[in-house]
């Protein structure tokens, strides 16, 4: 595309604002170059966080959750989140057709449950969203066609109960969105308080500022609600009905 | 193009206030949503003074809107995405048009966007043999039943159970139901074999973030994170203003956008976009496109008393508590914005004569600013309007709009500066409104030409002595 049409655009504005057309500097600094002492201080707080701070945390998590429908449950081993996930499958039908299936990211934490032998005792197959393995169009035939997708996530913010997520290879966008149900499994030293600690650490965090934003991140917040006949609400418009986060207590 | 009708606000309005289940509604919509939204503002930790906050980084932003948008476009390329620059709406509509083409595009999926509904774009697809779904579950029906939408956020306000259950029976081919998750579930089912099938998805942009190189779009459905997740193509489309410099910024206004629309501390999704998927991720969309519309708004950009409106996210808090919107509903306002922030940004756009009514219409009762997530000022903008209309002004080509009440204002202006004149005026008044009176004391109706004052209220005779008057007898 060209760039005249963006000048000519540009130009249009620097008139508007009375600028010259040759001043490229804002008027004032709007980006920030150097680290304020107000986020030095938010990332010594994320990192100085003590086992109490983080299940005070867990509490505020717990607390959000309830009245937007998400439901926090704490594991304390990854033999517990397998357990829990089984008892998921055991208890809930698809939506859409009568065959279970589920569909998992391709991540250490999630390959690490051991789904598909976990869950072979019933009869649902788990695929993961591995790109190596499988060609693009099978893949999202099988995301599709499953009825519980299970993902981790980079951080949940406890203030608002929100999922953190960013786009990785393996890790497909839609599986914690088309099928029915999401099942998210999170450490607890990846919940953090709110969008100000968020932004701090991708931003300025050495580590999780490498990554930063990704091209695609999405914040879930409960299942997906619409309010749009009557002002009723009701649960499950597109995305999921139902959203379970799993709190993962203990280092694995 | 879409169509502008502000001239029929008045018949409009009419229409709506004598409709009881848009009343309904509407009152429904307001008690719930306004009184909420206030109280989400208190419970905030940095309490509602966020607002003034807000309204500075959002001012310093529009104040700097060159380098901004130049830092977006920068960034957002450089994660592969394309970026156009629209001098207005029909160039807009044209770009989307071609990529629709190059991409042999049949079927599209749309997330919820005020700014496409201002272009016209639905139109404009369906035109060149396009087939477009609304995919918010309130913009669907409103699609179905071939209307536009009467709210920002609520777009099928209007509508009841009942008659979306015979919308839905009589389009959908389904049972006739009632009950809304039963409702919610078959437009679910009908919507999902829309996206699946789409070849491209568009969406607007609540809040791109410049440094980063980001669209953001928010929902609580999740339509637009299927629109914008499973299409090859992504087509995103904002108003120029709908970006924040910082990543630090969106933290109070994403808070704030939430809670002004929704009383909401944070919606269901949002979504950082910042370009097509890259090699190795499973999936997102091949291509990211964004369009960047100016359409009349560097006009507005331009004239320092307005340029404050250009501060608006678009969360329709103010909808939601004025009280002529409670009264006449979005469709009266004409055009793809109504309520307060229609009345003032529906003129700058389209047309301050054409679309007087809807500045004339408002009270300047001040709940709308107070309301704003970033308090805006829109009742000294009303005023600033209607100055316009009255004096005519060069810059916006207005030309006066009532010469007759111009004319009554000056007479009236030169009466009350001579006070002889003023007080003869006084007592033929207090005479000649006894026939005017009515039983209960009160006058229905006055002569031309001030016979508009009691078309819809009673007024008060004046009474039979001044107040001068009774001064001077030494009545304290």
């Amino acid at each position: 595309m060209s760039t005249a049409n963006q000048e000519e655009f540009i130009n249009r504005i620097k008139m508007a604002l009375g600028k010259p057309f040759a001043e490229s500097r804002p008027k004032t600094d709007l980006f920030s170059r150097e680290m304020s002492a107000e986020t030095r201080a938010i990332l010594a707080r994320i990192k100085n966080r003590s086992a109490e701070d983080r299940k005070k945390l867990l509490e505020t998590l717990i607390e959000a959750a309830g009245p937007i429908h998400l439901t926090v449950r704490t594991c304390v081993d990854i033999n517990a989140v397998t357990a829990a996930i089984a008892e998921v499958v055991r208890d809930k039908d698809p939506e859409w057709g009568d065959k279970k299936r589920v569909v998992a990211w391709q991540h250490p934490l999630i390959e690490g449950l051991n789904l598909p032998d976990a869950l072979s005792e019933q009869g649902v197959p788990v695929f993961f969203t591995d790109l190596q393995k499988t060609d693009e169009e099978s893949l999202r035939q099988g995301i599709i066609d499953s009825y519980i997708g299970i993902t981790s996530a980079d951080f949940c913010m406890a203030d608002t109960a929100t999922l953190v997520m960013r786009t990785r290879p393996g890790q497909a966008r839609s599986v914690s969105l088309v099928p029915a149900i999401h099942i998210a499994v999170v450490e607890l030293n990846r919940i953090i308080a709110d969008l100000k600690e968020l932004y701090a650490l991708l931003k300025w965090d050495p580590q999780e500022s490498k990554d930063g934003v990704t091209n695609c991140m999405t914040f879930i917040s409960g299942p997906s609600k619409t309010a749009d006949i009557e002002a009723t609400m009701v649960h499950g418009a597109h995305g999921p009905r139902e959203v379970h986060v799993f709190v993962l207590t203990t280092e694995y | 193009m879409t169509k502008i009708t502000t001239e029929n606000y008045v018949s409009e309005a009419r229409k709506a206030i004598k409709n009881q289940v848009l009343q309904r509604a509407l009152a429904d919509l307001q008690n719930r949503f306004g009184r909420a939204t206030a109280e989400c503002y208190r419970r905030l930790p940095e309490g509602p003074g966020l607002r003034l906050k807000a309204h500075e980084i959002r001012m310093q932003t529009v104040e700097n809107l060159d380098v901004v948008l130049e830092t977006l476009a920068v960034n957002i390329r450089k994660n592969g995405g394309q970026v156009f620059f629209a001098e207005d709406g029909q160039a807009a509509v044209n770009y989307c048009l071609e990529v629709a083409q190059r991409h042999k595009v049949r079927r599209v999926v749309k997330g919820k966007s005020m700014v496409s509904e201002e272009i016209g774009l639905n139109d404009a697809l369906i035109d060149s043999g396009i087939d477009v779904s609304e995919t918010d579950l309130g913009e669907y029906i409103i699609q179905l039943a071939g209307e536009t939408p009467s709210h920002i956020i609520a777009p099928a306000i209007h509508k009841t159970r009942d008659d979306v259950g015979s919308l839905f029976a009589d389009k959908l081919d389904v049972p006739y139901e009632t009950d809304p998750p039963r409702l919610t579930w078959i437009a679910r089912k009908a919507l999902r074999e829309k996206f699946l099938a789409a070849d491209m998805g568009t969406s607007g942009c609540n809040m791109a973030c410049a440094e980063t190189g980001h669209i953001t779009t928010v929902s609580n459905e999740g339509n637009i994170r299927m629109s914008t997740t499973l299409p090859r193509v992504h087509i995103a489309i904002m108003g120029m203003e709908r970006v924040a410099a910082r990543l630090e910024d969106h933290d109070m206004l994403l808070r704030l956008l939430c809670r002004g629309a929704a009383a909401q501390n944070l919606a269901t999704y949002v979504s950082y976009i910042g370009g097509p998927r890259s090699a190795h991720q499973t999936d997102g969309p091949q291509e990211f496109h964004l369009v960047v519309l100016d359409n009349g708004r560097s006009r507005i950009l331009a004239d320092e008393q307005f340029r404050e409106m250009l501060c608006c996210i678009r969360c329709a808090a103010c909808l939601n508590v004025c009280p002529v919107y409670a009264k006449i509903g979005g469709h009266s306002y004409g055009y793809a914005y109504s309520g307060p922030v229609g009345a003032v940004v529906t003129p700058l756009l389209v047309g301050i004569n054409r679309a007087k009514d809807l500045c004339l219409g408002e009270t300047l009762c001040g709940a709308c600013q107070d309301i704003c997530p970033v308090n805006i000022n829109l009742p000294r903008m009303l005023l600033a309007l209607r100055t316009k209309l009255a004096e005519g002004d060069t810059a916006w080509g207005v030309t006066p709009a009532d010469r007759k009440e111009k004319f009554l204002f000056q007479a009236w202006s030169w009466m009350i500066r001579n006070r002889g004149l003023y007080d003869v005026a006084g007592k033929l008044a207090v005479m000649g409104q006894k026939i005017l009176t009515q039983k209960d004391g009160m006058i229905r109706r006055l002569p031309p030409p001030m016979h508009g004052w009691t078309k819809a209220r009673d007024i008060r005779p004046l009474a039979a002595q001044s107040f001068i008057s009774r001064w001077k007898k030494g009545i304290k």
